[in-house]
């Protein structure tokens, strides 16, 4: 077993496969964080008053704060004045389509295997789905697709900054709203300087007639990324969101910090699906995304429901904890993880679901899976107030270690105040065992490809949640971050 | 002395500190009869009045008791670093019967450090009782060579204050630690351990019931560390919580690296009597080592209507039936007490609390 192991991690050590940077002319803030940065980006976006004045008042707060230290985490102390706050690739002004886009960019896109073209080739095909893309490279939404059949379907899709020009009553009403300015450090500290990102507006009645989705790239050097999310789905709605990402290699350390908040109204859904695999550093932890996430929905509608699906395979430091807030009456929360370490990263992920309202139910399936020297830890929480009755919950945390240098952690909080309520928490660990991979041999799969098999099956309850556009890549994912690993 | 801990710590969240410290200002009485709390079995007697050894009251036996101090980083158990304390040795192969060890307290704040000690193969039950009032602190060091065994059973029947527990354990080579505790008394109360398995195939089954009510808030923080080979734990917990109470119990188990064949099983559940009860529960493991067995489960909840319809159409009593159901929720973790008489004194003193509570 032992050899077996020593195999398998010499093989897990592979070299990041869509690893590469391109260059492409940057405009950049001023090394470091101040007043004059927020300002900076504020300027850059054309805010009006009342955005400035709201960075500002986060940024007062951000430096009242201090770095949380509760995770299981082993971070060297970041200096965010060493970080650039702010870049944007030298766009050509207004772009019509996808064929104006910066030719450098279209190629970064292909190196990567982004599906943009042949997603085009979908949307061309008569009755096939339909994805909506909407790229953002670096900081700056650089190009937006399908814009016209959502405007018809009366869906706003804007990059964030768009919509803060054109909808501010909208914008202004929710931003903050799920995730208040003082919530968390890396919180506040997006909220001052949050780049770019994506707003959502999904009106009553209305169900989105294609996925939505946005690719992240981080690539430019020393440049920090703070995406801001808002998607409002109003009474009686439906919204797929898809979100994914894959970055550069690089040497520095790169720090994320986004924020994304949700709200369904009344009979709303949301489902939102992430697949990450920024650059996770290389065998000795060098280099690698440090990502810092707050990611909320609020629920406050009755019957609303907020699906979060999240395959996270990249950065060095993972902090991340997708949540519910339940308020509104059955009301349903979901939260469907993989998470897969390697060599020396590691990930701090999970989720909480606060039970306000009635009869609102919550189910969390996690699964960990461990290779290398990594570290993963699932924590959560589940808490059920004094007036939410018929409350129910379930969770399952399942983790997998390949290998014995790696650690596996499991930290439920479960915080009980109505008796009515149902908890349940299972969690198990295991490993591959000799018996599945001799039997997945003898069948004629080599090791990575039983390794491979037997991971997805042991995600698979998590993947089957994923559209059917993610779940190509997040397999091929889960593949490629293990190869080799052999329990 | 060193400073207590604050809410603020993510370690500290559920622990009652207002509790402690007004029980530590609180002004002395007198002191409660032991007479009462002793088990009508024979075996060595010992008694401790506000952590001071009472030898007129006690008669020890073989068992060997000498003075000591201890020292410990943890936040609590340092509070009894530096206190005159002792050393309390169960090798004598004369122990059979349970040694009983009754802890009075008459208020303000009493700090007893000791260490429970047991030679290669010596086997020893221990039974303690905590009576009184005031802030009653113990740390215990436990020291388990090869082959032996100790059996504790600990009740925590003061009828207010606070009661701390640390318990800071080795348990060497095929050596096993069982110890379960019994939280009924109005007191608030905070169970805190470190327990390693730092021989192979070592065993430890540590857990208990903490029965809260009123305004009270009693939780166990309890940690075993596997460091060694094929070691096997076990951590069962019950939490009933009724009135405004607040029951707490985190439970983690942690695998290090290198410690193969470990099984480690951790079971918490909690009961709420009322709505406006709190139980809070963190079932933790931390894991370094891949060949491994390791689980938990953890439930809260009511008490199950269909059980309760059962129990009714059978002719029982609507407080009849819940008292019945209670009483085998908490019998999990109480019938794993080996000897008849302290288990049926055990279950005896929860009936009471269920009696007083429903």
């Amino acid at each position: 077993m032992a050899t077996k192991n020593a195999e398998a991690l010499a093989a897990a050590n592979k070299k990041y496969e869509w690893g590469f940077s391109s260059d492409i002319e940057q405009d950049f803030a001023p090394k470091g964080l101040s007043e004059d940065t927020v300002r900076y980006i504020s300027a850059k976006k054309n805010e009006p008053e009342w955005m400035l004045d709201w960075r500002l008042k986060a940024f007062r707060l951000w430096q009242t704060m201090e770095a949380p230290d509760w995770s299981k985490l082993n971070i060297d102390p970041i200096d965010y004045q060493d970080a650039y706050y702010y870049a944007e690739p030298k766009a050509k002004p207004k772009l019509g389509s996808l064929d104006e886009v910066d030719p450098e960019i279209l190629r970064v896109y292909e190196k990567l295997g982004i599906p943009i073209e042949e997603q085009k080739v979908l949307a061309g095909v008569e009755g096939s789905r339909k994805v909506a893309v909407d790229a953002v490279f670096d900081s700056v939404s650089v190009a937006t697709t399908f814009r016209k059949e959502l405007e018809a379907a009366g869906v706003i899709f804007r990059s964030i900054s768009e919509a803060i020009r054109e909808y501010p009553d909208l914008v202004r009403k929710w931003l903050g709203k799920v995730v208040p300015q003082r919530d968390n450090f890396f919180a506040t500290l997006n909220c001052a300087v949050f780049s770019d990102g994506t707003f959502v507006y999904i009106p009553e009645g209305v169900r989105c007639p294609m996925e939505l989705s946005t690719y992240f790239r981080i690539n430019a050097e020393n440049t920090g990324q703070f995406e801001r999310t808002l998607i409002v789905a109003d009474k009686g709605s439906y919204v797929s969101y898809l979100e994914g990402c894959t970055a550069p290699m690089r040497d520095e350390n790169q720090l994320h910090a986004a924020v994304v908040e949700l709200v369904a109204l009344d009979d709303a859904e949301i489902k939102y699906s992430t697949v990450q695999n920024w650059y996770p550093g290389d065998e000795n932890g060098k280099g690698g995304i440090y990502n810092f996430v707050t990611k909320r929905a609020l629920c406050q509608g009755k019957n609303s429901k907020v699906s979060w699906t999240q395959v996270e395979t990249g950065s060095a430091i993972t902090w991340k904890y997708p949540s519910c807030v339940l308020a509104g009456e059955n009301s349903v929360g979901e939260f469907y993880s993989v998470a897969v370490t390697n060599n020396r990263q590691q990930a701090d992920t999970g989720t909480k679901m606060i039970h306000l309202g009635k009869r609102s139910r919550s189910t969390i399936v996690s699964k960990g899976i461990s290779a290398g020297r990594s570290d993963n830890t699932y924590r959560g929480l589940v808490r059920v107030g004094p007036s939410a009755e018929g409350v129910r919950n379930f969770t399952q945390c399942d983790s997998l270690l390949l290998g014995d240098q790696c650690g596996a952690h499991t930290v439920p909080y479960i915080e009980v105040k109505n008796p009515s309520a149902q908890i349940e928490h299972e969690a198990t660990t295991s490993k591959i065992s000799e018996d599945q991979m001799f039997y997945a041999m003898q069948r004629g799969l080599d090791s990575e490809a039983a390794v491979a098999l037997i991971v997805n099956g042991f995600a698979r309850e998590v993947l089957q949640q994923l559209p059917m556009e993610f779940a190509v890549e997040a397999q091929k994912l889960l593949g490629i971050s293990l190869e080799g690993s052999v329990g | 002395m060193a400073t207590l801990p604050t809410n603020a710590q993510e370690a500290w969240r559920w622990t009652d500190l207002a509790a402690l410290t007004s029980a530590a200002a609180s002004p002395r009485g007198d002191a409660p009869a032991a007479e009462s709390y002793w088990l009508g079995i024979p075996g060595p007697r010992i008694v401790f009045v506000d952590g001071v050894y009472a030898l007129e009251h006690s008669t020890p036996g073989h068992v060997a008791l000498s003075p000591l101090t201890l020292d410990t980083a943890h936040p609590l158990g340092a509070q009894a670093s530096g206190a005159a304390g002792w050393s309390i040795d169960l090798s004598a192969a004369e122990i059979v019967d349970p040694v009983q060890i009754v802890h009075l307290a008459t208020g303000a704040e009493s700090h007893l450090p000791a260490r429970l000690t047991l030679d290669e193969d010596a086997v020893a039950q221990v039974v303690e009782t905590y009576v009184g009032t005031g802030w009653t602190n113990r740390l215990t060091q436990i020291d388990l060579e090869r082959g032996a065994r100790l059996m504790r059973s600990v009740r925590l029947l003061q009828s207010d204050g606070f009661v701390s527990i640390r318990d800071e354990a080795v348990v060497g080579e095929a050596a096993s630690l069982i110890t379960q505790f019994l939280g009924a008394g109005g007191m608030g109360s905070r169970i805190d351990a470190m327990l390693t398995l730092d021989g192979d195939s070592a065993f430890v089954d540590y857990g208990g019931a903490l029965l809260t009510r009123e305004q009270q808030r009693q939780e166990c923080a309890v940690a075993v560390r596997h460091a060694a080979l094929n070691g096997s734990s076990r951590q069962t917990w019950r939490a009933v919580a009724a009135d405004r109470s607040q029951a707490s119990l985190a439970a983690r188990v942690e695998v290090a690296r290198g410690a193969q064949k470990t099984d480690g099983e951790q079971s918490l559940r909690g009961l709420l009597l009322q709505r406006t009860a709190t139980v809070n529960l963190k079932p933790e493991l931390e894991i370094f080592a891949d060949d491994v067995k390791c689980a938990h489960g953890a439930t809260v909840g009511e008490l199950d209507a269909r059980a309760l319809f059962y129990l009714r159409s059978r002719g029982v009593s609507e407080a009849r039936a819940k008292a019945l159901l209670t009483k085998a929720f908490v019998s999990d973790a109480l019938d794993r007490i080996g000897d008849d008489t302290v288990r049926e004194a055990f279950a005896a003193d929860a009936d009471t609390w269920l009696e007083a509570s429903l």
